[in-house]
């Protein structure tokens, strides 16, 4: 019999230890780049927030001493104390809070039935419903201000809650991601449940909803988040000192008490937060909720 | 308990696709009807409709003497074993067992009681508390069947329950399915598209094609006495040998010698629509190694052929005989052509194949000689693939 090895071709030689260098070159480049890109990035990103810091721990004098330095020879709070003695800061906190969370519990709830809804019923006008949602993603919403303040002075309601929840909760994304998302879930648990003598609101609650963690988590983040950072509808809808959020009331310790660098630095300090403990807390959930939804 | 009836059941798609037509079946009260046919054939579509998941077109469907048609799901009173066992992944086994007797509002002790006995019955006692994950493709499987058996239904129907078990595990869970069916005597609706299971767990098999039934029957009749080519050509394996036949005044000549004609085949060419051709249908076991045979009864036909491919099965060979082009059965009734994805395989039509037991001194490229009884031939109109004998068995 003839040998094997006479009869199999020969295997391409293992590459030697310099040619897989070589090979690895680039590889190692070009991680390099990214992560020297993505550093300065941060960088960027991380200078003003530390600035913004930095400054509110001086005392004022110091903030616009020249020339600008990063060190603080005298570390004070007193721009803190000032920002919570001086203005209504504590309740713009109240506010912001109570508007975050029920918007974002209004939303999640709102766009996960649609999205369920969307994705699994079958019923008359489906597709129109649906493009008519995705239509709601295009439009502006600085377009929609105009006649939301004329709809809700109208009715009056300007200056209550009402008019800073209720027109940020319809999310036409936030709808898009849910249905996409139950789109990938397997219909079969549905079915099996419905055979198991489920209702619709029965799949939804206890099957549908409960394995939608990952885009409930990354809607409710994010919406939180925009609706604690939005200004414009607030601005428009809470004349009121009492009534405003974080944000717009930001812009009256700028506009009313001349500029003080410490004081704007502090509010800034203070009203972003919330926001980074909601960050700190729900991180890997935001990560989650990126790469699963796309999201961002 | 309950009987099942299926009349006229049709079912239509909204881009016109006729995916089931004009079902007519009869289910009897603990019996296992199998719904077996190549993928695409309706299968599944009817035992959906069955369970109110899919919206019947046309026909009635009735359940225990009441018509269900717009039933939903929920009122039907039927419980149901997915392909992919749809377990809730997010609850226990306990919760998931649990599921459909909370949505019947029945007391806790009693659930509790319930899922207790099931998991004794199906041995899930010590993983009432794991999650689907943490649990292997039998255990998840006799899950899905705890689920549905826990309700004490009135009819069960499985979609595929198996095929996704590995080859051991499927001839173990298989087993072990018929002796709870047996157990429990569950009306049962079985779709499946593997023969085997087809054979060997129904009482009757409902054979479907293209959205039609075939042939309704005990797997014993199915086999020894098909409707149709597809149904002859569909169970079995490996698959029943057809091949083209001329006749001749008292004479059918067929690619494996003449024949002469009996009664029976005079009768059967009566029946069909041509006189001149018909396609002649052979089991591979109903070929017989002349080497190994003593005295061979009167009127047998014989013939000799050289081995093309040998398969050593480990009981027994499976010896294929390459024939030529002139004898292949015609590509639109070959059933081969139309079962795609089915466990019978594609066979070309000029392929015969013999189950030879172990003994036989049977080498590839040898030729040998084997015989077969003319009784045991199956003679189909070659226009309509309607069988047109009485097989011997």
């Amino acid at each position: 019999m003839s040998s094997h090895a006479a009869e199999t071709p020969s295997r391409p030689a293992a590459p030697k230890a310099r040619d897989r260098q070589l090979v690895q070159r680039p590889d190692v480049l070009f991680r390099r780049c990214v992560t020297g890109v993505v550093i300065a990035l941060a960088l960027l990103w991380l200078v003003p927030v530390a600035w913004a810091l930095d400054t509110s721990l001086k005392a004022e004098p110091d903030t616009i001493k020249i020339p600008v330095s990063w060190a603080i020879p005298h570390l004070t709070l007193s721009a803190y104390s000032l920002d919570f003695s001086a203005t209504d800061i504590g309740r713009w906190y109240i506010n912001s809070a109570i508007v975050a969370v029920i918007v974002t519990v209004l939303t999640v709830f709102t766009a996960s039935m649609a999205g369920y809804a969307l994705s699994r019923q079958r019923f008359r006008g489906k597709p129109l419903v649906y493009a008519a949602i995705l239509a709601g993603i295009m439009i502006p919403p600085q377009a929609l201000m105009v006649p939301l303040f004329r709809e809700f002075q109208s009715v009056h309601l300007i200056n209550t809650y009402w008019a800073l929840i209720l027109p940020q909760v319809p999310a036409p994304i936030a709808v898009f991601i849910f249905k996409k998302f139950f789109d990938g879930q397997p219909i079969e648990l549905d079915q099996a449940a419905r055979v198991d003598g489920a209702s619709w609101w029965t799949c939804y609650r206890r099957i549908g909803l409960p394995l939608a963690r990952s885009a409930v988590s990354a809607v409710a983040i994010f919406t939180f988040v925009w609706t604690w950072n939005n200004f414009l509808w607030p601005f428009l809808s809470a004349t009121n000192q009492n009534m405003m959020t974080i944000p717009v009331g930001l812009g009256t310790v700028i506009s009313g008490t001349g500029i003080i660098n410490a004081l704007q630095m502090a509010s800034a300090v203070l009203g972003a937060l919330p926001l980074v403990m909601v960050f700190l807390l729900g991180q890997r959930q935001i990560v989650e909720g990126v790469a699963g939804t796309g999201l961002k | 308990m309950s009987e099942i009836a299926l009349k006229g059941l049709t079912k239509r798609f909204d881009d016109g696709t006729l995916a089931v037509e004009d079902l007519n079946l009869e289910i009897g009260d603990g019996e296992l009807m199998i719904l077996v046919g190549p993928s695409g054939c309706g299968k599944t579509t009817a035992l959906r409709m069955i369970a109110g998941l899919e919206e019947i077109s046309d026909g009635e469907l009735w359940i225990d003497g009441e018509l269900v048609n717009d039933f939903p799901p929920k009122h039907r009173d039927i419980a149901m074993v997915f392909q992919n066992y749809a377990l809730y992944p997010h609850m226990t086994v306990r919760q998931n067992m649990s599921f459909g007797l909370e949505q019947a509002k029945v007391d806790k002790d009693e659930i509790a009681r319930k899922v207790k006995e099931t998991a004794e019955i199906l041995d899930l006692t010590e993983h009432l508390d794991r999650r689907p994950g943490q649990l292997s493709g039998g255990q998840r499987q006799r899950v899905a069947m705890g689920r549905a058996i826990v309700r004490d239904p009135k009819a069960f129907l499985m979609d595929e329950p198996l095929s996704n078990l590995d080859a051991k595990l499927r001839t173990q869970m298989r087993t072990e399915l018929a002796r709870i069916q047996n157990q429990l005597g569950t009306t049962t609706v079985y779709v499946t598209h593997d023969q085997i299971e087809a054979m060997t767990l129904g009482d009757r098999v409902a054979v479907m094609r293209r959205g039609i039934l075939q042939q309704v029957a005990s797997p014993r009749e199915l086999y020894e006495q098909p409707a149709n080519l597809f149904v002859a050509g569909f169970m079995g394996s490996p698959a029943i040998n057809l091949l083209t036949a001329q006749v001749e005044s008292d004479t059918l000549r067929s690619p494996l010698g003449d024949v002469a004609l009996d009664r029976r085949l005079r009768d059967a060419l009566e029946h069909g629509d041509r006189t001149d051709r018909v396609i002649i249908g052979l089991r591979p076991e109903h070929l017989q190694d002349a080497a190994l045979t003593e005295r061979m009864p009167d009127g047998t036909v014989t013939f000799s052929g050289e081995v093309s491919v040998l398969e050593a099965m480990g009981a027994e060979y499976y010896a294929h005989f390459d024939l030529g082009d002139q004898t292949s059965v015609s590509e639109a009734i070959d059933p081969s052509h139309d079962a795609e994805g089915d466990p019978v395989g594609r066979r070309h039509g000029n392929d015969l194949v013999a189950r030879l037991p172990i003994n036989s001194d049977v080498h590839e490229g040898n030729s040998i000689k084997l015989w077969f009884e003319p009784g045991h031939l199956h003679v189909f109109d070659p226009e309509s693939g309607r069988r047109l004998t009485e097989a011997k068995a």
